[in-house]
């Protein structure tokens, strides 16, 4: 009877994690349609205030170049789960350092600020290519849709919570059943 | 003299200036407007639009429409009224008119240059020109490396050719000396078409150059906010969008911009100055026999190209509700 109580408990423990993850899950894929909406909103504003002629698709640089943001992919510990992680603004000098890295561990202040910098130039250099002088307009674009991107990472992830809870959930009725 | 154009101004002008307040009187009015914010697609504006001057350049245009569609074809109304005025015109109001459109000339050198350092291909760049701004030469600039060829190659046979004195180096060109560029071209070319004003004299020269230092003064604040800490003498200091407001707000034609925009707002800074551009253009109509009209029409229909341009954005994207945001009316 007390095996039995544990495994209830273990069941609906598992029951609100699907739950959970599931809410989440929904929750930012809301997040994502706003973010996306203010985004491309800006964008408009910002065609609006410089011109047509400077913020359109034929001054995008086709030239070859590094990735400033790429995507990381592991494992749980049982390989179960994969696990997406950000790396943005990867500094175009020096590739193999990562400027921004999201879930690693917090960096003391001064290694913070000269970071900060870093990531302000990989910006600038990636808007560089509408002109040197650009509209704040611009700028809270690249924001917008940076913030869309970490979204997406965030709802990969919880997805996969999601796709990991359900199975393990199932297993579990599927024993309960024999 | 001034005062006396009323003796002698319709000999040659007369016709042309009938023919601009003509063009003004087809401006989209309140009522236009307040339809289109209302419209749920971009048919419906198109729909809307047929009933107006643009209906005959849209009426052919397939669904699903785009907005780049719609603006370009409403500038396509724009540059036929121009051409028309242009072979009508004849000295100095034919070179007046030409002045105008050099405004669209420099933006489309730096576009064609720009494009050509990112690898992109000449044809593709050519169908994002402005249509005022082309001349001959212009698939030329992409294969200048640096200024000097740019001029020695193209530009020494256009009319920007006097304003590259300043811009002639040997530097390669990358976005920083294209920036540079962009401004000193700009710079140069009010400044001479100032000076064109001020020969003509009259009205033209004292309306024009009001217009002229508005235009040029809301360009130096633009450069500033875009690029602070680095500006123009005072505003130099500056570092946020306040320090601006506050040397801005010592001049009183600008008091009446900058008190509309609370504390640390720059995004609305666009729209208060359009609006101040459409009352100083609106007015240049409260006066006959001069040539200040032909600016202002133009600079009052790429307004509301804007306007249009905007209001499909956000019909588009279902914002319907950020359509006042940016719509400066006309009249």
């Amino acid at each position: 009877m007390e095996e039995d109580r544990r495994k209830d408990d273990e069941d609906n423990k598992l029951a609100l994690q699907f739950m959970d993850s599931l809410h989440n899950y929904l929750s930012l894929t809301h997040s994502l349609s706003s973010t996306l909406r203010q985004g491309w909103l800006e964008l408009a504003s910002a065609k609006h205030s410089m011109g047509t002629s400077r913020v359109n698709t034929s001054v995008l640089d086709l030239k070859s170049h590094s990735a400033s943001t790429t995507l990381k992919i592991t494992e749980n510990d049982d390989g179960t789960q994969p696990q997406f992680t950000l790396q943005k603004w990867v500094s175009s000098e020096h590739e193999s350092t990562k400027l921004e890295d999201k879930n690693e561990h917090p960096q003391d202040s001064d290694t913070k600020s000269s970071d900060n910098d870093e990531v302000r130039k990989e910006r600038d250099k990636s808007l560089s290519v509408f002109g040197v002088l650009i509209s704040p307009k611009l700028r809270a674009t690249q924001l917008s849709f940076e913030k869309a991107l970490e979204t997406l990472i965030d709802i990969a992830n919880m997805r996969s919570s999601v796709l990991n809870s359900f199975t393990q959930l199932h297993k579990e009725v599927e024993d309960t059943k024999e | 003299m001034y005062g006396f154009e009323a003796l002698s101004f319709n000999i040659h002008g007369g016709y042309l200036e009938a023919i601009v307040r003509g063009h003004r009187s087809g401006l989209l009015t309140t009522a236009d407007y307040n339809n289109l914010c209302q419209c749920e697609t971009l048919d419906d504006i198109k729909m809307h639009l047929s009933a107006t001057e643009y209906g005959p350049y849209l009426q052919n245009e397939p669904s699903p429409l785009h907005t780049t569609t719609i603006v370009e074809k409403c500038t396509l109304k724009l540059v036929d009224d121009y051409k028309h005025m242009l072979c009508q015109a004849t000295e100095p109001l034919s070179t007046f008119l030409e002045y105008i459109t050099y405004g669209h000339m420099i933006d489309n050198v730096v576009l064609i240059v720009t494009g050509t350092l990112h690898e992109r291909d000449v044809q593709e760049l050519l169908e994002k020109c402005h249509p005022l701004g082309m001349f001959d030469s212009i698939a030329t600039l992409a294969v200048a490396q640096n200024m000097r060829e740019l001029y020695r190659l193209v530009l020494v046979d256009t009319p920007l050719a006097p304003y590259f004195s300043e811009c002639i180096t040997s530097e390669d060109l990358d976005d920083m000396n294209i920036e540079i560029m962009r401004n000193t071209l700009y710079k140069a070319y009010l400044e001479d078409f100032y000076r064109f004003c001020q020969k003509l004299g009259g009205a033209t020269a004292e309306i024009m150059s009001d217009l002229l230092a508005f235009e040029a003064d809301r360009r130096a604040v633009n450069i500033t906010i875009n690029s602070y800490p680095y500006g123009h003498e005072e505003l130099a200091v500056c570092e946020d969008i306040d320090q601006v407001r506050a040397v801005m707000e010592k001049y009183p034609p600008y008091q009446s911009i900058f008190a509309k925009l609370s504390y640390g707002e720059s995004q609305m800074l666009d729209k208060a100055f359009y609006e101040e551009e459409v009352k100083r253009h609106c007015l240049a109509f409260e006066q006959q026999f001069h040539y200040a009209v032909f600016f202002a029409y133009m600079r009052l229909r790429e307004q509301e190209i804007r306007n249009l341009m905007w209001i499909s954005e956000c019909v588009a994207q279902n914002q319907k509700s950020r359509v006042h945001d940016s719509v400066v009316f006309i009249f």
